[in-house]
């Protein structure tokens, strides 16, 4: 393993870290469907990043950053339901970044381009998902409260609005950090997958949180060392190794 | 020197509106320490949106809400849904209660569970257990005042009549005011010290002696064009 390797290896350690944290919040939040959606806004960014020549990662994380605010805000205004309001924006940047991206690039920013990675976004993607995993351990308790009972969050004069806010710019910078490895197209996988099997198997919500961050991390590393044995995309190998112990995590439910 | 104390809450010419429609107009009363406020009114008089306004969760329209400084509010919710696999024991769920004066421990033992439930998955629990953990909840920071809004559906008839008798001892233990949205008019003439009888605008408050009457109750809940009320 050369320096290279390793850098990406610990950096992806660390992002999975912050998509399982990250995850747990949006599947008990039933916020699934909107982190697909938004992990298609980076690609506009990433676009850009490859036509004018600066770094996708940061032109990712500036489009994901003003797409949260934008939904956010028009969902304050018009009160749509977010959902809706971020499918039409993910078939606009989609469609968008699809255009925009030279063809050989497009296959990579769709599912993930773990070779591209240099040493400078590698420390910089451990450093933003080291933050992201800190910030929302340090908040879990507000995020939990306002995710399974909005009611009495509020009524504990905790805005509902802010803890919204909140959420998107985390899950925007987890997007952000997280799409060199497994594109944008997956990764949603990588955020709801661990944690959906997570919630099969644990019994209180320290331990769901932390097993989902577990599985993000065995699924990231697994696929990331299948991808070098085998010569296959990592990022399609984390999936897969994702999605199995999904399946796996059937025969592991506590009794009802 | 103030010779009388102030209400825990005064509520002057509430009105609130949804979209284009009015939900409640002109509402007022007030609510003193220890008082029990019981607020009545058929489907869709705006019972639970007059809960909810009080508590910040829907804005009020125009009209003026007063807390009195520094006090405590506690909010049992109408409904309250957990996702049937929600991995999270009742000792998590208490947990997340942002300021609390009181363990988790002390608030279970105030309304009669064991310190074993701290353990048990909130998924597990029937309806009317899981009152009793919202109970809990409400009372972690010892609060001056509980919103209580009565279930409408999956009613078991035991664990409303023992949530009643425990809201009452919690009343008259520890001086907790109650303002109750209730369908029970037992429960109103046993328990209310006033009663507010809502159907959008206010058409009753007073003790249950002098609002409950057999018209007044005809005109409350019989049919919409019987309305001949005037204040």
């Amino acid at each position: 393993m050369d320096t290279l390797q390793l850098f990406t290896f610990i950096s992806g350690i660390l992002v999975a870290a912050a998509s399982g944290a990250v995850g747990s919040i949006l599947v008990v939040r039933k916020m699934t469907l909107l982190s697909d959606a938004l992990s298609h806004v980076a690609l506009p960014g990433i676009a850009l990043g490859i036509l004018l020549n600066f770094n996708p990662l940061v032109g990712g994380i500036a489009v994901l950053f003003f797409g949260v605010l934008l939904i956010w805000y028009v969902e304050m205004k018009t009160k749509l339901a977010i959902e809706s309001v971020t499918g039409v924006l993910f078939v606009t940047a989609l469609s968008i970044g699809s255009l925009l991206i030279p063809q050989q690039d497009i296959l990579e920013a769709f599912f993930g381009s773990v070779r591209n990675i240099s040493i400078n976004d590698a420390v910089l993607q451990a450093c933003i998902a080291l933050a992201i995993v800190a910030i929302t351990l340090r908040y879990l308790k507000p995020l939990a409260l306002s995710s399974i009972a909005p009611d009495l969050s509020v009524a504990s004069r905790v805005s509902q609005p802010l803890m919204e806010l909140f959420l998107l710019i985390l899950i925007a910078f987890t997007i952000s950090v997280g799409v060199s490895f497994v594109g944008v197209l997956l990764m949603s996988a990588l955020l709801i997958v661990p944690a959906v099997t997570a919630k099969n198997i644990a019994r209180s919500f320290k331990g769901f949180v932390g097993l989902s961050m577990i599985l993000a991390i065995f699924s990231l590393t697994t696929g990331l060392i299948l991808g070098n044995v085998y010569g296959i995309n990592p990022g399609l190998a984390t999936v897969l190794v994702s999605a199995c112990c999904f399946f796996v995590s059937f025969f592991f439910r506590p009794k009802m | 020197m103030n010779a009388a104390p102030k209400p825990l809450l005064e509520v002057s010419d509430l009105t609130v509106h949804a979209g284009v429609n009015d939900i409640i107009r002109n509402i007022s009363f007030t609510l003193d320490a220890g008082e029990v406020l019981a607020v009545i009114g058929p489907n869709g008089a705006g019972k639970s949106v007059l809960l909810k306004t009080l508590l910040g969760i829907m804005p009020a329209t125009s009209g003026a809400i007063t807390w009195s400084a520094g006090v405590h509010v506690g909010y049992l919710p109408q409904r309250f849904l957990v996702d049937l696999y929600l991995p999270m024991t009742v000792g998590e769920f208490l947990d997340l209660k942002p300021h609390r004066t009181i363990s988790n421990e002390r608030a279970l033992e105030l309304v009669g569970i064991e310190r074993g439930w701290l353990a048990r998955r909130l998924a597990h629990l029937s309806s009317g257990q899981l009152q009793r953990v919202l109970l809990a909840w409400a009372l972690l920071d010892d609060p001056q005042v509980l919103l209580f809004d009565e279930p409408t559906e999956n009613v078991d008839v035991a664990g409303q009549e023992s949530i009643y008798a425990l809201l009452h001892h919690l009343q008259e233990s520890m001086h907790i005011a109650l303002l109750i949205v209730s369908h029970d008019l037992h429960v109103v003439n046993r328990y209310a010290t006033n009663v507010l009888c809502l159907n959008q605008k206010m058409l009753c408050f007073g003790t249950p002696e002098e609002t409950l009457t057999k018209e007044r109750l005809t005109t409350l809940y019989g049919e919409h064009t019987h309305f001949k009320h005037t204040h």
